[in-house]
């Protein structure tokens, strides 16, 4: 997917959050947003994720088989994991993957949330629910959430927040795995997430 | 200042049709001068109902283009809409108590009446509760069409079961006034006289706060598509 | 391909497309039951209030109380405070527990709509199962007709579920959410009230299976789930 950003301005309860913000990602690959806390970063990921109509400019998504999706049409195809994304916590990871994966209209087997638990290194922790999980495991499997089905932009808010040494191994392999066919957007204040891919924009 | 005419001239208009109401127009079936109210009653009503529409039309252009200056316009057809509909509340009890002798009697036009004003007055608790400019018009567009889908069917449905309720031939519901010509004249002069009445005040206010809005560099005029 | 051809295609993606909607709000039913069993959250709250308010009207009217028209207006006025305050939460939680934006990613707005009306009617449903015998059995309520009054109930059911459902939906994310949610809602579902207390009276001192308040009934639900469809996206986007 590729998304073009030109003009673009938020503003919120009549604050200026940005403007005249203008990109152009190609996917697949990693693409780093950066700034200070506060700068508007996760507004930004919410404008990309079809989540929040930007008061100025336009935000465009293309893939390769449409020339521009729709908002509604973009949000079909993008996952997005932030501290803002949260999941049901009354539910088991496997039943949020599972209602996901629905509403996607994707096709989902018990046999797919098993080997997603296994890739998460959670496995016999399927049938828990969410609310009894460490910060770090709600972490991974919100994660996971953003990336069923493969979309083709993948957004991450602060992928490194709550991880542990293994979770962060975990995540850093989910996400190379993910940019080698999607377009993968990383906002972060972590140098060494920063690193991970090419500069998108700094807020 | 400059004086423009027209204004002059509707001052004249409005002065001239209160006067004829209760000089030139003959008093209806020999019922109390309180009736004459009918010559403010139902043109403000009628601006109520105009008001409603065109709070509506702009709502329905705001969710097009999500332009605030058509929030702007949607806002004040509001606010004018409860004003109006407020007076149209006070002088129909009038009316009727001097029609029909009680000041209330949920007869079809008085429900009718009342629900817009619920309706009026749940539109602006909308916009004083939400802070966000944006959210506050786009929830406020929504309720607006809400309302503007399920009022017709209250029109239509109320006399119905009115008088499945209260099937007394004493309360004459439907309210036909047989007017005399001249009340007529008087009455269709009050009704054009309101109407730009209203459309000027709308107009003023609407000027208001769109240079309150360029003031406070809120960001109108769209050019986007919302495709969504 | 000719004309026909092109013409089937375009049927077939609708189709597809009007599967999909209803596929994602089966799934969102389905996760909205799920969380209600577990934490039995909305029913209790509505359940509650409801029995709170039928004692009280209740204890205030006693047993012989009451003449036709009263007693279906006091009926219809505890349904109405209990819908009210139970209905509101199927959005207020999402938002509450930032799972708001997660919905609007993964569902359509139509299919959001649909699969929370779906739960607002079962809660509505499964509340005036307990209720509605309660009350009868409260004021020795003798009926003309009892298909006339379900027939009522359900339609009214079907109408003011939809539109606290979209009211509740439009203030998802504004603040001071419970009061505001009636204070919108009540003028919109004076038609629905009216007629349903209309009509109930008429069960209770008339027989015959279909009063007319069924059209008038049937028609709001049409209306009110009709603007739903139209303005779903407006409704939820930001």
């Amino acid at each position: 997917m590729r998304v073009i950003a030109e003009g673009l301005g938020v503003r919120l309860s009549g604050r200026v959050i940005f403007e005249n913000v203008a990109f152009e990602w190609n996917g697949p690959g990693i693409y780093t947003v950066t700034g200070n806390n506060g700068a508007g970063k996760t507004t930004l990921l919410k404008v990309v994720a079809a989540l929040l109509h930007p008061g100025r400019g336009t935000m465009r998504w293309e893939n390769s088989t449409t020339a521009a999706l729709t908002p509604a049409q973009a949000r079909a195809h993008l996952g997005f994991a932030g501290p803002e994304i949260g999941l049901w916590e009354d539910l088991t990871a496997l039943e949020n993957f599972a209602f996901g994966a629905r509403a996607r209209g994707l096709d989902w087997s018990a046999a797919d949330g098993a080997a997603w638990l296994e890739r998460l290194g959670l496995t016999g922790r399927g049938d828990e629910r969410l609310a009894g999980f460490s910060s770090g495991m709600k972490q991974r499997v919100k994660i996971a959430f953003a990336m069923l089905g493969r979309p083709g932009l993948v957004i991450l808010d602060e992928p490194g927040s709550n991880l542990d040494d293994r979770g962060r191994a975990v995540v850093d392999a989910l996400v190379r795995e993910a940019a080698e066919h999607s377009l993968v957007v990383v906002a972060t204040n972590d140098p060494v997430e920063a690193a991970w891919g090419r500069p998108g924009i700094t807020l | 200042m400059r004086i423009v005419w027209w204004r002059w001239g509707l001052f004249l208009w409005m002065a001239v049709m209160t006067v004829a109401a209760f000089l030139y127009a003959p008093l209806a079936k020999k019922l109390y001068e309180q009736t004459r109210i009918i010559y403010w009653h139902i043109p403000v009503a009628w601006v109520t109902l105009v008001a409603f529409l065109v709070a509506g039309w702009h709502s329905w252009r705001y969710l097009k283009t999500r332009d605030l200056a058509s929030d702007a316009r949607a806002a004040v057809a509001t606010e004018l809409g409860l004003v109006f509909c407020a007076l149209a509340t006070v002088t129909g009890a009038i009316f009727s108590k001097g029609m029909w002798g009680s000041y209330w009697n949920w007869d079809p036009r008085q429900t009718s009446i009342f629900f817009l004003l619920l309706v009026y007055a749940a539109a602006l608790t909308l916009r004083a509760a939400v802070e966000d400019p944006t959210r506050k018009a786009r929830l406020s567009a929504v309720y607006g069409l809400f309302s503007a889908a399920v009022t017709p069917l209250l029109l239509f449905v109320v006399p119905r079961l009115f008088f499945s309720l209260h099937p007394d031939p004493i309360v004459n519901a439907s309210g036909k006034l047989e007017m005399h010509p001249r009340m007529f004249q008087v009455f269709m002069a009050s009704l054009v006289g309101f109407t730009v009445l209203f459309f000027w005040v709308y107009a003023l206010d609407v000027r208001i706060r769109l240079h309150r809005l360029a003031r406070e560099g809120a960001w109108t005029g769209s050019g986007k598509d919302r495709a969504a | 391909m000719g004309p026909s051809g092109d013409h089937a295609v375009s049927r077939a993606i609708e189709g597809d497309a009007v599967r999909r909607i209803l596929d994602a709000a089966g799934a969102v039913f389905i996760k909205d039951v799920t969380t209600e069993l577990r934490s039995r959250y909305a029913v209790a709250a509505t359940a509650t209030f409801a029995l709170a308010a039928l004692a009280v009207v209740s204890f205030a009217v006693g047993p012989f109380g009451g003449r036709p028209e009263l007693l279906a207006a006091f009926l219809w006025t505890v349904i109405l405070f209990a819908a009210a305050a139970g209905l509101a939460q199927a959005f207020t939680r999402e938002a509450e527990r930032r799972t708001w934006l997660t919905l609007r990613l993964v569902a359509p707005p139509t299919s959001i709509l649909l699969g929370k009306w779906g739960v607002n009617l079962a809660v509505l449903t499964a509340i005036e199962a307990l209720v509605v015998p309660m009350f009868l059995v409260l004021f020795g309520v003798e009926f003309r007709s009892l298909p006339a009054f379900l027939a009522i109930l359900l339609l009214a059911n079907v109408g003011l579920s939809a539109a606290l459902t979209l009211v509740a939906a439009l203030l998802a994310q504004a603040r001071a959410h419970g009061a505001l949610v009636s204070a919108l809602a009540f003028p919109l579902v004076v038609p629905v009230l009216m007629a349903a207390i209309v009509g109930t009276r008429r069960a209770f001192t008339e027989p015959g299976v279909w009063p007319p308040e069924c059209r008038v009934l049937a028609a709001y639900a049409g209306v009110v789930v009709g603007i739903g469809f139209l303005l779903a996206e407006h409704v939820l986007d930001d």
